[in-house]
């Protein structure tokens, strides 16, 4: 069909010659029924009057012949197009408002869909095939989401069973800070991840140079000192230098080959992202005190596992195949765990596997990664709502104000389906300028909310990228919002009544007003339910992080270091620490200082080992107290100020070859000495728990009681319990200084690198800023995003209130030309049209806050900690809209009240 | 002419046209009057039909068009049958005639 093509093509682009063709083409024809008919005896006139009627008017033959040549729907689009562009140009105040508003509303979503589809959607990065890989996952009966890792032998076994996967593999999910020496130069931190030998195999993952892992690397404890770095580190630390292949590096002070770097763009499976990989047989290299129990122990469980899908195997039936080698496993290696929740028998744990889809966010937190995207989708959906109808309502109005050129194009003959889809081609283009310049919007939001996320400690993998299925989204987004918008109005446009239209100047039907005004209301109503989501999240973060904790976290600054990094031992570490913090305690403007083995983070708890009380009996079941443990120095209460409230602080006196002493919590003293005073007693530790040890119990006396720490509301209060660090020794400390001042945080730095340029600072900051858990960091995000959508919701209902005031003002001109005349006072005119626009305000403020109510009440029930709007939400709410209202309401307000009678009446 | 007219369909339109034409090249208006005549007066087709048709014909590339002077020394415009649309003439002639002896066998039983 080219030669159908071609017409089409020359249909178009020739079509002044085209149709110079067509006339005179059909003159012709005319010119020889004339000649005939004169021929016959008739005159020139009447000739020329019977030839026309055989022909049946020649511009209605142009018509029917333009509508049935080739690409003549193409022409009418272009026709159409060309039309609309000149009529947004000749409006640009309109354009622009409409054009920006809807950028919002599409750039808002856009981002937001970004977000969704660089955490949920997208394949990995850098591997090959993804479509094929899985993620093996096992999830607790019973419990909530969570991650739940395997064992190493675990892995062997699935390895060795899985008939449905061409190669299984493991990772370590969380990334160690870990010691870097590269010849003499000093340490430096890094992070390390730990993966099977047969990791980048599986994946498909090739060497940029070197090598990667490969099958010939044992997997025994120790059998492969290597590491594989990744193409990121290796640029950013390397310089991408090629001779770093071969040389040996030091982790931890364990020396290793560095055999290859990876593909560039590979960063691992998940979110965060490793500076370079080792394999599982050194994982006792990151871990020195678990060492290679990680590769015996069937109960230490830290390793995630995936897999390629066999070709033509569908993840049904792999998913099948794990499960039941799952459950088999279970039966051949029951395992016995060391230490179990308060309140849980050995009997109750059990897990269900299974495969699912390969995705950078773990599987058992899926649910609520989807969830809080989901809320924040909702949220800017309504904003592109409030958008849609601002600009249906403003169509609905230049519908009205062009009637008189619709009539016009009825009368010579466009039928109304043409009418309406040269209405809607307008619509489309003015949504395509929205909707390119919200992807432009989007881009710069996208960076905006990266830049906003918390300073993360880990080095993070979130690409956000604006690919084809991103861009994809936000055209058919925005093509479908210009149908549904502009259908309304160009239905109810082209069914102008043509003669009386065309008659005079006749008033608008009413209920094309009404409709508009419905508009407005809506958009009220759902800048009202922005308004109100934004101050719930806001609210609610302000409570979750309220310093009515326990203690004050205010002017506090960190810095954490491990001491095994630089080879340090129970002795010379606790030596160094108490050197540390000494010298820390005499930098000026600091008052004081303590050391801590990590922060206080309510509802959460460690438990380094269980405790009785002679006379007292544990929870039923237990054979022992399980309190939350905190290794501290002295000066912790005093740093963090929390109060002591009975007994002494710890202090110097409390040394290794003292009396073992401890400092309880409250809700501890009362439960372990009820009744009683419980300084000077005795509480006995066990640290080895399990029912064969004959290790005895540790006595510590009680030599001071402390304020609990407030937790959040479903969290049981756990039983704290604080020992010195002189007495426990741990490698991983904070220093933790209350100043005067500004932050010291890099003083701090500098005196440990001073004291030891070998031990690397893992971070260094205030406490504030390391205060963010998940829960606070999705909330806040939340509360940004709804609060900034808020505005531009609010934003948006004034455009439009503005908009059907002043469209009332301008239309009832004449009318109130007419009562002013008539002796009516100006402010009883602007009270009748004040009226009018508060009653919209009014009555889409009732609606909008019902819904708010709603979707504070449905919140609450999700449990992120948010509480149902109260009064005050309401009142704050309704008086901010009042006020935008009215002032949307001024500007047509003053016109109105400035028109003069003599004018209005003249006005056509 | 005041038989009754028959409507045509597109199709049946389209053949008739390129019949006409088949003989010698004719103008728009000698194309319906030469349809009219070889149909015995059957089929008298109206500017509004006729027109649009040639067009569409001539961009399917069956018809190819020339200014020419025409009877009574005016420029028209004339069309005559291409190759691909003498191929065109025989194939639905052909189709024609299997469809019209179906049909007449059907209607004598």
């Amino acid at each position: 069909m080219l030669t159908r093509f071609r017409a089409i093509v020359r249909n178009i682009v020739r079509r002044d010659r085209v149709e110079q063709d067509l006339d005179d083409e059909l003159r012709a024809a005319l010119d020889l029924l004339i000649d005939e008919h004169r021929g016959k005896g008739l005159s020139t006139r009447d000739a020329r009057r019977a030839a026309l009627l055989q022909l049946d008017g020649i511009e209605s033959l142009k018509g029917q012949v333009r509508d049935a040549r080739a690409g003549a729907f193409l022409d009418t689009l272009v026709q159409d197009l060309r039309y609309a562009a000149r009529l947004l140009a000749r409006n640009p105040v309109f354009t622009l408002t409409a054009a920006l508003s809807l950028a919002m509303g599409i750039g808002a979503t856009t981002t937001i869909f970004t977000v969704v589809n660089g955490l949920l959607l997208r394949s990995a990065v850098g591997v090959t095939d993804s479509d094929r890989l899985v993620d093996i996952v096992r999830m607790q009966r019973g419990g909530g989401p969570g991650i739940d890792p395997f064992s190493y032998p675990a892995y062997l076994e699935v390895r060795k069973r899985a008939t449905t996967l061409d190669g299984v593999y493991g990772y370590q999910l969380e990334l160690q800070p870990t010691s870097l020496r590269v010849s003499d130069v000093g340490a430096e931190r890094v992070y390390a991840g730990v993966v099977s030998t047969n990791y980048f195999q599986v994946l498909g993952v090739p060497a940029v140079v070197g090598r990667t892992f490969g099958s010939s690397d044992g997997e025994e404890a120790g059998a492969s000192p290597i590491a594989v770095l990744s193409h990121r580190f290796w640029m950013r630390r390397f310089d991408s230098d090629p001779s770093i292949v071969g040389r040996t590096v030091y982790l931890n002070g364990y020396p290793l080959t560095v055999v290859g770097v990876a593909r560039q763009g590979f960063l691992g499976m998940t979110v965060v992202a490793p500076d370079f990989w080792i394999p599982t047989s050194m994982v006792a290299v990151l871990n020195a005190e678990s060492g290679t129990r990680l590769l015996t122990a069937r109960e230490a469980d830290w390793l995630m596992l995936g897999g390629r899908l066999k070709a033509g195997v569908p993840r049904a039936r792999a998913s099948a195949e794990i499960a039941a080698i799952g459950d088999a496993l279970a039966k051949e290696f029951p395992v016995k765990y060391d230490f179990l929740p308060p309140g849980l028998a050995p009997t109750d744990i059990s897990f269900v596997w299974s495969v699912a889809a390969a995705s950078p966010v773990p599987y058992g937190l899926r649910v609520i990664v989807a969830g809080f995207l989901a809320l924040l989708m909702s949220i800017v959906s309504v904003v592109l709502v409030i958008a849609c109808a601002n600009l249906a309502g403003v169509l609905l109005a230049r519908g009205v104000v062009r009637r008189r050129e619709i009539a016009v194009r009825s009368a010579i003959g466009a039928g109304r389906a043409r009418v309406v889809r040269q209405l809607l081609t307008e619509t489309i283009l003015l949504f395509a300028l929205g909707g390119a310049a919200g992807l432009i919007l989007a881009r710069a939001m996208t960076s905006l909310l990266v830049s906003l996320l918390p300073a993360f400690p880990l080095p993070v993998n979130v690409s956000v990228p604006l690919d084809p299925q991103v861009v994809t989204f936000s055209l058919a987004l925005s093509f479908m919002a210009a149908v549904f918008c502009g259908l309304a109005p160009a239905l109810h446009a082209s069914r102008t009544d043509v003669a009386s239209t065309l008659k005079d100047d006749a008033q608008a039907p009413m209920d094309r007003l009404r409709l508009r005004n419905a508009f407005v209301v809506a958009q009220v109503a759902f800048s009202a339910l922005l308004v109100i989501t934004a101050v719930i999240l806001g609210r609610d973060v302000e409570r979750v992080t309220a310093v009515d904790r326990g203690f004050d976290a205010r002017h506090v600054d960190l810095a954490s270091v491990n001491l095994s990094m630089a080879g340090y031992t129970a002795t010379t570490g606790g030596l160094f620490a108490h050197q540390l913090v000494d010298r820390v305690r005499a930098i000026p403007g600091v008052e004081v200082a303590t050391l801590t083995d990590r922060l206080p983070r309510p509802g959460t708890m460690m438990t380094m080992g269980g405790v009785t009380v002679p006379g007292v009996s544990p929870p039923p079941g237990q054979r022992y107290f399980y309190p939350d443990w905190n290794i501290v120095d002295a000066g912790y209460f005093a740093t963090l100020k929390i109060p002591l409230i009975a007994g002494r602080d710890l202090s110097d006196l409390d040394r290794d070859d003292a009396q073992r002493v401890a400092i309880l919590g409250e809700a501890a003293a009362r439960r372990f000495f009820p009744g009683k005073d419980a300084i000077g007693q005795v509480v006995h530790v066990h640290t080895d728990m399990r029912s064969t040890s004959n290790v005895p119990a540790t006595p510590l006396v009680v030599v001071g009681i402390a304020r609990d720490l407030t937790s959040p509301r479903d969290f049981q209060a756990p039983l704290s319990l604080y020992v010195p660090l002189r007495q426990k020794y741990v490698a991983g400390i904070t220093i933790l200084a209350r100043t005067t001042g500004p932050s010291v945080a890099d003083e701090i730095r500098a005196v440990v690198t001073s004291m030891n340029p070998n031990l690397p600072v893992l971070t260094a900051q205030t406490l504030e800023s390391a205060q963010t858990g998940p829960v606070e960091t999705q909330l806040r995000l939340a509360a940004i995003i709804a609060g900034s959508v808020g505005v531009v919701g609010v934003l948006l209902a004034a455009m439009g209130i503005y908009g059907v005031t002043a469209y009332s003002v301008a239309r009832r001109t004449r009318e109130i030309g007419i009562r002013l005349s008539l002796g009516a006072g100006r402010s009883a005119v602007v009270a009748m049209i004040l009226r009018q626009g508060m009653t919209l305000v009014g009555i889409g403020l009732v609606i909008g806050l019902a819904l708010g109510a709603g979707v504070g009440r449905l919140l609450a029930a999700q449990r992120f900690g948010i509480t149902a709007p109260g009064a005050m939400t309401f009142l704050a709410a309704t008086t901010l809209f009042l006020v935008v209202a009215f002032i949307a309401c001024y500007a047509p307000l003053r016109r109105a009240t400035r028109i003069s009678a003599m004018a209005a009446l003249r006005y056509e | 002419m005041s038989q009754p007219r028959a409507s045509l369909l597109q199709g049946t339109l389209d053949l008739l046209i390129l019949k006409a034409v088949s003989a010698g090249e004719l103008h728009g208006l000698g194309v319906s009057r030469r349809i009219e005549q070889i149909t015995g007066g059957t089929f008298v087709v109206q500017p509004g039909s006729l027109f649009p048709a040639l067009h569409r014909l001539e961009d399917s590339g069956w018809l190819t068009s020339d200014w020419e002077a025409s009877e009574n020394n005016r420029r028209a415009k004339y069309y005559k049958l291409t190759k691909r649309g003498r191929r065109q003439l025989g194939e639905a002639t052909e189709q024609w005639n299997r469809v019209a002896l179906a049909m007449s066998r059907a209607l004598e039983t």
